[in-house]
């Protein structure tokens, strides 16, 4: 059967892997060559562009404050992610069940643009200035449709019984949260949260409109894309890549260590 | 505590206040948050301060601009054709994936799923890098000898942007039709196969409305946040390819802000797309039936 597949399909499926993975290409290319021009041919190797990106002050601010989000959204996203998916899981009508799903995932289908600039009129009309609470705040409304999504295809399959079984035993229903389900299900609740810091670090519409003068890295990005070509753009975009793909491959790893447990 | 009697409505009543954390969330920094939006859109503006009232002015300035409707009109053509390479691209992929890849097909899923996340902004910037006048694609094909001229169409034209905004969403709408191709039992593309059925037969009358919800989602994640998205345009786009969300986006952040106007944009933007995104849908549903 595999010997029958026939070039035609590879042949499509690589076309289409090279598209998506080609820019992805460019940039860490040209994050190591000298000329600073982005063209072919390539001259030489280099690492000053990564030294460049962080001779730039306003780089480390951005850093840890990317990373502030990103731990406040991995936190809180998954905690209310994980109940809000318990509370619809167990739920006994499918028909609410489904309804409270899909105004769960609402703000995935909401142009970014419009949850960003809905969210500034909002702190705005409270008088709260903009900043990196704001941010946060979009950040984790951002990412909890996702935790919400993962949590769910883990929740449908877990085995209400044992929760049962504890309850018989007497256990009370905190206790047996504590006890059966949390331990349970805590490595999908991880990995939704690796998930939703990836989100975090990535996100840039939502925070553009509510940060203010304050920075993340993909603001400062932003910020020196605007001005033009600047191969220090390529450094960042890289660092930027490893920590996404790093969080996103924990992220799976976790929540496979849960399917064969 | 007294647990014994009344364990159903202790489990009932710990599901509720499970969900009521993120519920409280969901409505004070989504539904709020839209409302006031909306509240917003009905107000005026006097010399950069806001005029709390009834007014239906911004809507009207909507409707009558003719650089509004014309950039309105724009971005239903670039979002339409962003999705009418998305969509049927994503629906092949999805096919080799469920029957000639099939166990590869999850492995293949992983590969492109993993591609959103290389960063939103850099993958934009990438395409800039790539498509520019100077850029990887025009300085190779001068180096090598088959162009003279760089080509200019290539960067800061509604191509630049229909290209990248495809690369950026294809992977959201390979995930729904995988899903729902895997819905679709190998027997029934057999048998339909079996009595004589041509390839294009099979596609409207089993693959096409056998899928249909995975088609109705990818259509709506390509179509709407193409519609949606002010990044691309002012990266890749150019003065000749600004879509309404740039203007929307310049309402709230740039020189010369209104507000209000940015509101009412936002809420005419959003409910055009929703009506060209069920139309499109009663079309596909219509012509899959006869």
């Amino acid at each position: 059967m595999v010997r029958r597949t026939g070039l035609l399909p590879a042949v499509f499926v690589g076309i289409v892997v090279v598209y998506l993975y080609a820019p992805i290409a460019v940039i860490v290319l040209f994050s190591v060559t000298t000329s600073p021009r982005l063209s072919m041919p390539i001259e030489g190797l280099t690492l000053d562009w990564y030294a460049n990106a962080f001779s730039n002050p306003l780089m480390s601010t951005a850093l840890q404050n990317s990373l502030a989000l990103a731990l406040v959204s991995a936190i809180v996203s998954g905690a209310f992610g994980a109940t809000l998916s318990f509370g619809i899981v167990a739920l006994k009508g499918g028909r609410m069940r489904a309804a409270l799903l899909s105004a769960s995932l609402l703000p995935a289908i909401v142009p970014l643009l419009v949850i960003g600039i809905s969210l500034a009129v909002f702190f705005r009309a409270l008088g709260l200035p903009q900043g990196l609470f704001n941010s946060a705040v979009g950040h984790i409304i951002v990412s909890l449709p996702f935790v919400v999504l993962t949590m769910n295809a883990r929740l449908e399959t877990f085995d209400f019984s044992t929760l049962e079984a504890a309850r018989d035993l007497g256990a009370t229903p905190y206790q047996a949260f504590r006890d059966i389900t949390f331990p349970m299900i805590r490595p999908s609740i991880i990995g939704a949260a690796l998930l939703a810091a990836a989100l975090s670090l990535d996100e840039f519409v939502v925070t553009w409109f509510n940060i203010g003068n304050q920075q993340t890295v993909p603001v400062l990005v932003w910020g020196l894309m605007r001005r033009g070509v600047d191969p220090s753009i390529n450094a960042i975009a890289t660092l930027l890549l490893v920590l996404l793909v790093g969080l996103v491959v924990a992220s799976n790893l976790v929540n496979r260590k849960k399917s064969s447990a | 505590m007294t647990n014994e009697p009344s364990t159903q409505s202790g489990q009932a009543r710990l599901t509720l206040a499970a969900m009521i954390p993120a519920s409280v969330f969901y409505a004070a920094f989504f539904a709020v948050p839209m409302v006031c939006l909306l509240v917003l859109s009905f107000w005026t503006t006097k010399s950069f301060v806001l005029i709390p009232g009834f007014s239906l002015a911004n809507y009207v300035k909507v409707f009558t601009s003719p650089l509004y409707q014309a950039l309105m009109l724009r971005t239903v053509g670039v979002a339409l054709a962003t999705t009418a390479i998305i969509v049927p691209t994503a629906f092949a992929l999805a096919y080799c994936m469920r029957f000639v890849f099939e166990r590869r097909g999850q492995l293949i899923l992983q590969v492109v799923l993993l591609s959103l996340f290389s960063g939103y902004l850099v993958r934009i910037y990438a395409w800039r890098t790539i498509l520019g006048k100077q850029g990887l694609l025009n300085s190779t094909l001068e180096w090598t000898g088959l162009i003279n001229e760089p080509l200019e169409f290539l960067i800061y034209s509604n191509f630049a942007v229909v290209v990248t905004l495809s690369g950026l969403l294809l992977p959201l709408a390979v995930l729904p039709l995988y899903s729902a191709m895997l819905n679709v039992p190998r027997d029934h593309l057999e048998a339909a196969r079996d009595l004589g059925a041509g390839r294009l037969h099979i596609l409207r009358t089993v693959l096409v409305p056998m899928t249909l919800p995975g088609l109705r989602t990818a259509f709506a994640f390509s179509f709407l946040l193409a519609a949606g998205d002010f990044v691309t345009p002012s990266l890749v786009g150019g003065t000749q390819s600004m879509l309404i969300g740039n203007i929307v986006a310049d309402q709230f952040r740039g020189i010369g802000s209104n507000w209000p106007l940015g509101a009412a944009m936002a809420f005419v933007v959003v409910a055009i797309m929703l009506a060209v995104y069920l139309s499109t849908t009663r079309l596909i549903r219509w012509v899959t039936r006869w």
